[in-house]
């Protein structure tokens, strides 16, 4: 059995932090809190998964499950009891939170604020839902309380005393986030209001977690704070350098309300780690990043959550408490391992449905994770709401309708039933995104084509029709989809994809022109010139391959994927120093790049340097144990005079393993 | 049910607005405004000592600030959906797509939150009817139902005329 790790564990989620806004507030300690969880712990990227929703992807992080395990698909879900539809709540969740599983086994245990956490679940501790904070009303008197949004209810009074209304704060708490306020016509600029609202609220979350912590017993605390990502989503056009359109005079009122929402969120940070005590374990994760550079969308798509354009893939996670290194960087962390490694914590096993794995790197020492089948399959009170509570909210809406159509209910209403319509439509589409990214292209087939076919003005359908088709190899398809949507205008997408689906078939020449001309229609994507720039290497024209990767670097400097092809580029060209330094620095980007090691191997092996070049073969199949040609090089290298035979001949014997392996899979 | 309260003396709210039909050649007791209690909760002191017909997703709605005695009348699920289904076709309405078996398990579903969020309700106090009882033994139902509302009325329901509204050749969709 696997050793319990954490007396306490404080699980901080803060939606859309991101360490390219926080990296330059550490250095200039300006957020020392966080600063002190860092060095005295391990941090590192958190990859999200896609669709980048919060709520998908804050319910992955609490069950450790991808969203057709939970079941949470979007922000809204049709109302089950009066038609339209409804934020999505804690009763759609199919399956286990971390919560639920600690309650099971006698934790003392509160979360506050979950996305998707409305009612309240009851559970082992005090549950303060997301609907909690919210501001219903004009004026603080009266305020009621929502129904459902506090567990136990015998605190709702003492929960709702703790709230904050944004007519309650006044000008000295907002002028830290504009200190130019004064200057503000809010006749027409509602952004202060904005700003108060958002404040207010995560104040009132903050006031709940405090409270818990100074007033129960606990073994956890999970608290949700959406104030970055809601400040992000705001005021990121006046973040330095402004983006273009942003006045000159309204630049310098904005500039610093990003930044400052940041050193809040490490103020009331400190506060927590204050009450928590120095024995606690603390995780502090976001769900995904934001852009703040030059990769801030310009034109927003008007679709469903066409803003989360403004999402960037990587989130943070960081982790100190005892047994957890420190002052170390993790590695290859997606938003799935955060449950199974705060169940590790626990002594608990993982359970083997779950899609995630421990953070092993994080440990001090290794520990091998106990499993069970699933804690799904667990009995004993967890507090989930009664399962008869859990509806299926599509189920729910077909009764409803069924009523409607017996002439005993009046129909929602035309507005009413578009809106369900709209939000059924998006579940189907999230779900086969989710089947999409999770590789699964056979299982989002049916709904794409559904999809496609009953909504055959919306591009986004048709694409991902095409990128499903691509996955099953049906390329034929793929391009009858998109040659459609390309003669309909629809650039840059559906020409970028004709492109890549030409080029599986291994017909670059047809691929790059299709290419170009999204480039032309869309200058600013990164991973489009990453893609002309792979199509140019594999014609063998480097000039434009090595013109395409910086393009691509110009737009996103940090993009580890650039420094791997012009690496590659600088190999083929016999320019080892260039192209072990490029390696290098997208090592240095993302350590869990298997090819990035990989090269850097062979640019040191060419230079002679042959210690630093095994480190970098071995790192390589570290990561990426079935790494063929990492073996065969190890086992060149170690064959040299003085070299070490012994591993010589375990490389060369697992490389022809792996070898035959493959020919037995039908693979080259 | 409405028949059998209305013989028994219960007053009954009703507007008549819907005759008699192939699907209930008795007619329906039903009482149009209660058709909006979501958006009109406060139309339900109209039914102040009296009987109403509600169907189960409007029990939600109705104001906690009075208190509710409610009969609910239990029937099998494919015998529900194949009614249902029968009435909506001679409607001529459109029915949620999905074939009879989703619409049982969905009507399930419904009924078990129902029947889990109704424990709770310390405004509504149930009896529940089960509709496979009532046509076996009619009386020993009309009696359970009786006491049941004994003093929601000014006297008590005359059980026999209740009995008598139960015709089980009116009991048409039945499952299996």
């Amino acid at each position: 059995m696997a050793p319990r790790l954490a007396k306490k564990v404080l699980l901080i989620g803060w939606d859309a932090a991101d360490w390219k806004l926080i990296n330059p507030l550490l250095d200039s300690g300006k957020m020392p809190f966080l600063e002190s969880v860092v060095s005295g712990g391990v941090m590192g990227n958190l990859t999200t998964l896609r669709p980048i929703l919060s709520p998908l992807l804050w319910n992955s992080i609490s069950t450790g499950k991808r969203a057709d395990k939970h079941g949470i698909l979007d922000f809204f879900e049709p109302d089950p009891h009066i038609g339209g539809i409804r934020p999505v709540s804690s009763t759609s969740r199919k399956v286990k939170a971390i919560w639920n599983i600690l309650t099971q086994r006698g934790f003392h245990t509160h979360v506050v604020g979950w996305f998707a956490g409305h009612p309240a679940e009851p559970i082992n501790g005090v549950c303060v839902s997301p609907l909690y904070p919210i501001p219903l009303s004009a004026s603080p008197t009266p305020w009621p309380l929502p129904e459902g949004s506090v567990h136990p209810a015998s605190l709702r009074e003492t929960f709702a005393a703790l709230r904050v209304h944004p007519a309650e704060l006044t000008a000295e708490e907002l002028l830290p986030f504009v200190p130019r306020a004064a200057e503000v016509d809010q006749k027409n600029d509602r952004a202060l209001e904005s700003l108060a609202k958002v404040l207010a609220e995560c104040c009132s979350i903050h006031n709940a977690a405090t409270w818990i912590l100074e007033n129960r017993e606990w073994d956890f605390l999970a608290v949700f704070y959406n104030a970055i990502d809601h400040f992000c989503h705001r005021f990121m056009p006046y973040y330095p350098p402004a983006m273009p359109g942003v006045s000159e005079r309204d630049f310098e009122i904005y500039k610093d309300v990003v930044p400052s929402a940041y050193r809040l969120q490490d103020l009331l940070l400190g506060r927590l780690l204050a009450l928590a005590g120095p024995d606690t374990t603390v995780m502090i994760v976001s769900d995904h990043g934001f852009h703040s550079d030059d990769l801030r969308p310009r034109n927003i798509v008007k679709e469903p959550a066409g803003n989360t354009a403004w999402h960037r893939p990587i989130g943070i996670v960081c982790l100190k408490g005892p047994g957890i290194r420190k002052d170390e960087r993790v590695y290859g962390t997606t938003l799935l391992d955060i449950a199974p490694t705060l169940l590790t914590l626990f002594g608990l096993p993982v359970g083997q449905d779950m899609d995630g794995r421990l953070m092993t790197q994080a440990l001090e020492n290794p520990v091998q994770p106990d499993s069970i089948p699933s804690w799904e399959d667990e009995p004993g009170e967890c507090g989930m709401h009664p399962a008869a509570l859990r509806v299926d909210p599509a189920a729910a809406q077909a009764v409803l309708q069924q009523f409607v159509a017996l002439g005993y209910m009046e129909p929602p209403g035309e507005d009413r039933d578009r809106a369900v319509a709209s939000v059924l439509r998006e579940h189907k589409y999230n779900l086969a995104r989710v089947y999409l990214e999770s590789l699964r292209p056979a299982e989002a087939l049916p709904l794409l084509e559904q999809l496609s076919r009953d909504n055959p003005d919306q591009l986004r359908f048709a694409l991902e029709l095409a990128r499903c088709y691509l996955a099953l190899g049906r390329l034929n398809d793929a391009r009858e989809v998109l040659l459609a949507r390309a003669e309909q205008g629809s650039q840059p997408w559906a020409d970028w994809l004709l492109g890549v689906t030409y080029s599986e078939q291994g017909d670059n020449e047809m691929a790059m022109p299709h290419l170009l001309q999204a480039e032309k229609a869309n200058p600013r994507l990164p991973d489009l010139h990453l893609r002309i720039a792979a199509t140019y290497r594999q014609m063998s024209r480097l000039t434009d391959a090595r013109r395409a990767y910086q393009r691509a670097l110009e737009l996103d400097g940090d993009n580890p994927t650039a420094f791997v092809g012009l690496a590659m580029i600088s190999l083929a060209e016999r320019r080892y120093r260039e192209a072990a330094e490029q390696a290098l620095v997208a090592v240095g980007l993302d350590h869990y790049m298997p090819l990035a090691h990989y090269l850097l191997g062979v640019a040191l092996a060419r230079l002679r340097q042959f210690d630093r070049s095994v480190i970098a073969f071995e790192t390589a199949l570290s990561i990426l144990p079935g790494y063929l040609k990492a073996h065969r090089w190890l086992a060149t290298i170690h064959s040299r005079p003085g070299g070490d035979p012994i591993k010589a001949a375990a490389h060369r014997s697992a490389a022809e393993e792996l070898r035959r392996q493959r020919l037995a899979q039908g693979v080259r | 049910m409405m028949q059998m309260l209305a013989a028994g003396g219960l007053p009954v709210l009703h507007d008549g607005l819907r005759a008699a039909d192939e699907d209930n050649p008795r007619g329906y007791f039903e009482w149009e405004r209660i058709r909006s209690l979501p958006r009109d909760p406060g139309c339900i002191a109209e039914a102040e000592g009296k009987a109403v017909k509600v169907i189960s997703p409007l029990l939600r709605f109705l104001p906690a600030d009075r208190n509710y005695k409610v009969v609910f009348l239990r029937r099998p699920l494919a015998e529900v959906a194949a009614s249902q289904s029968a009435m909506i076709a001679r409607r001529k309405t459109t029915a949620p797509p999905g074939d009879r078996n989703a619409i049982v398990a969905s009507l399930g579903a419904h009924l078990n939150e129902v029947t889990a969020w109704l424990t709770g309700q310390a405004h509504l106090e149930v009896c529940w009817v089960d509709h496979a009882s009532l046509m076996i033994d009619a009386r020993r139902q009309a009696r359970m139902i009786a006491d049941f509302l004994a003093g929601a009325s000014a006297a008590m329901l005359d059980v026999d005329a209740m009995a008598k509204q139960v015709v089980p050749s009116l009991h048409r969709q039945r499952s299996g």
